[in-house]
């Protein structure tokens, strides 16, 4: 294990110690406690909101936006594969093993896409009046950062793959600070958003089911 | 404005800190917005201005980046880089204009946010904290004024209300051929206590009796309070949750003065949000009376049978328009269809409608602000080609505040639409029959029963 991965690791922990202690405070202070008389039902409520609720035909957010919406789960799918990489990457160092190139290959070419995704909202954001007028320092750097591990990952396995294996050790050194940067930042900044997301989702399926709201009848 | 002072920043920011300690929902939502701002298109102050001040996400931002600022220690100690903001003069201008003016708290946005940020809860809770500035528009307070102090939004006399009744009230007996046909008020032991939008007294008085003869059609053992009957809570909009608790108050203990078994609310959509669902949790208990939405019990009484409509009577071509409180903040999107599909033989949906309707443009308050009319009709714009769009020559809402906006929106954007209550299309295709009609022999009419009680029990002089 090199002095990088080792920092990488410690961010991870920083990283998971924080976000545990935002679910706790979560899980602490609990549901809205609401007197009036539940109309509808919770359950279903909260199990809509985190599937029919979430899909394209559901919301304006995504059938309006169809460009932005797929770049936007591309992206995503890319960063929960990056997250899963890295714990693989690290099982690799501990135990000397590697990438076979069939897989390294496929995930490089995955995370291409997504990294070009990535750019591409950042690039919009970057370049949108109201996108402008919404950001600050953090909604860059974290779409920044998060890319950037992506893009890392991908000259990794490249590295691993064969085209790049003469630098692969510079490009590991690079993946592991890359991913600390990320972790550093990850509980600080808006990619909060991993955890507040699907406690958002729940409320929102709370309010809805008992209200009757959600499920949606038909009219 | 002038700056702020440090009392009020303080109290501003207590509003902040006891929601945060209630419970998990303010924490997650002022965490889980990534400020994507697909949102945009589904705000009609977006819509209508294209001013990115109006995205549901920018709301959002102005009350997180003061929580950034003042409860984590990434905004306490680097705020450039999170976009954590002091409460100051600025920032509390700008949040009175896009919170109470740029906003109806519709939740359409909600709905349609790619995280599932409640945006109109974000908008409520800021709208707390600068009720707690003491910063509430002018106009929207003095309607709360005037609800604390008269018991009604408008500030209607007692004497006023009775003579109105009074009038509807022979309509009706004329309209029935009945003398039996009554509007009784202030009857002690009735099954209901409907309660009115003090639009209806003051503007509409046709949809009272026309609920009336709903009432009478059912042979229902019902009665008004000629002192608390006001549905409405602009407590709920100001941000003022003690002046919201104080009017939610006065209908449950008028219910209880009245002995009454059961709380319809009438057809106001904010009102009965107030009262339905937001009512016990501002008064801190359960209400321990039955309680439902005027919509509710006619559908219950088409139902059963219990009254005959006739669709054939009602063969305009009819729309309706989702007041957001009652559809998609309430959920009666089907009951709602039920009635009014009950009623008339000509239907046609607007375009978006049911939980995805644009609202009239005059919820949240708005109709109450007139700061803010000009925003108002232009929003309302919105609604207007939408309704213009079904070819319809009447428009259906069971809101009276939704009524007032469409008005509104007929005579500005010459729609030459019909604008009524459901009860008002129910009334229109009630079928009564000699043998239906069962009017309840207990109840006296308004004037004998204003007669009788047209003092209040306990007569408070601050109150009229």
């Amino acid at each position: 294990m090199t002095v990088t991965a080792w920092i990488s690791i410690v961010a991870l922990v920083w990283c998971f110690v924080l976000f545990l202690s935002y679910l706790l405070t979560l899980i602490r202070k609990g549901k809205p406690e609401d007197l009036s008389q539940k109309s509808g039902n919770t359950a279903k409520g909260i199990l809509y909101s985190n599937t029919g609720a979430m899909m394209p035909n559901a919301k304006e957010s995504a059938y309006m936006h169809l460009p932005t919406y797929t770049a936007g789960i591309i992206f995503h799918l890319g960063n929960f594969l990056s997250l899963l990489m890295f714990v693989w990457v690290i099982i690799c160092c501990c135990c000397n093993l590697y990438t076979p190139a069939i897989l390294a290959w496929i995930l490089a070419a995955c995370l291409t896409i997504s990294s070009i995704c990535g750019f591409s909202i950042f690039v919009k954001r970057a370049f949108s009046k109201n996108l402008r007028s919404l950001s600050c320092f953090d909604d860059y750097f974290s779409n920044g950062i998060c890319t950037l591990f992506q893009i890392a990952g991908l000259l990794l396995m490249l590295s691993q793959a064969g085209p790049l294996a003469a630098h692969a050790s510079v490009l590991l050194n690079v993946y592991f600070i890359v991913a600390a940067v990320l972790f550093f930042w990850m509980p600080l900044g808006k990619i909060r958003h991993l955890l507040y997301y699907f406690s958002a989702r729940c409320h929102l399926g709370f309010f809805y089911g008992w209200r009757n709201t959600w499920p949606p009848k038909k009219a | 404005m002038d700056n702020i002072t440090k009392e009020q920043r303080k109290a501003a920011l207590d509003v902040m800190r006891a929601t945060l300690a209630a419970d998990s929902k303010f924490q997650t939502h002022l965490n889980a917005c990534v400020k994507c701002g697909l949102c945009a298109t589904s705000c009609m102050y977006y819509i209508a201005y294209k001013d990115p001040k109006f995205i549901p996400g920018r709301k959002v931002d102005l009350v997180s980046s003061i929580y950034r600022r003042y409860f984590t220690p990434e905004g306490k100690y680097f705020p450039a880089l999170f976009r954590a903001k002091d409460l100051d003069a600025k920032m509390a201008e700008e949040m009175v204009d896009c919170l109470y003016g740029g906003c109806t708290m519709c939740g359409r946005c909600v709905k349609h946010c790619s995280i599932g940020v409640d945006v109109a809860y974000i908008v409520k809770k800021g709208r707390e904290m600068l009720a707690a500035m003491g910063l509430v528009p002018k106009t929207l307070q003095a309607t709360v004024d005037a609800a604390l102090n008269t018991g009604n939004n408008m500030a209607i006399p007692t004497e006023e209300f009775l003579d109105t009744l009074k009038w509807m009230e022979e309509e009706l007996q004329d309209e029935m051929n009945d003398e039996k046909a009554n509007i009784p008020v202030d009857q002690h032991d009735k099954k209901i206590m409907y309660t009115l939008n003090p639009r209806e007294p003051k503007f509409f008085p046709l949809s009272i009796s026309a609920m009336a003869k709903v009432f009478y059609a059912a042979g229902e053992s019902w009665t008004l309070s000629s002192k608390y009957y006001d549905v409405t809570n602009y407590g709920y909009f100001s941000g003022n949750n003690a002046h919201a608790a104080q009017i939610a108050q006065y209908l449950y203990d008028e219910v209880h003065h009245l002995g009454a078994k059961q709380l319809i609310l009438g057809e106001c959509g904010h009102g009965s949000r107030a009262s339905r669902w937001e009512g016990p949790n501002l008064i801190k208990h359960p209400y321990d009376f039955e309680m439902e939405t005027v919509l509710e019990l006619m559908a219950e009484y088409i139902r059963s049978g219990r009254i005959k409509v006739d669709k054939s009577l009602n063969t305009t071509l009819c729309t309706l328009h989702d007041p957001c409180n009652l559809v998609r903040n309430g959920g009666l999107l089907q009951e709602m269809r039920f009635v009014v599909k009950s009623c008339v033989s000509n239907f046609v949906e607007m375009t978006p409608h049911g939980n995805d309707n644009f609202c009239c443009g005059g919820g949240g308050g708005a109709l109450a602000m007139s700061e803010y009319n000009e925003r108002r009709l232009k929003i309302g714009e919105i609604k207007a080609n939408q309704i213009r769009a079904t070819g319809a020559k009447i428009v259906i809402t069971p809101c009276h505040n939704c009524v007032d906006q469409l008005m509104q929106l007929n005579h500005t954007y010459k729609l030459g639409v019909t604008i009524k209550t459901v009860a008002e299309i129910v009334a229109d295709a009630l079928v009564i029959t000699p043998a239906a009609a069962k009017p309840d022999p207990a109840n006296d009419t308004a004037t004998s029963a204003a007669g009788h009680s047209s003092e209040p029990a306990e007569k408070d002089p601050t109150l009229f």
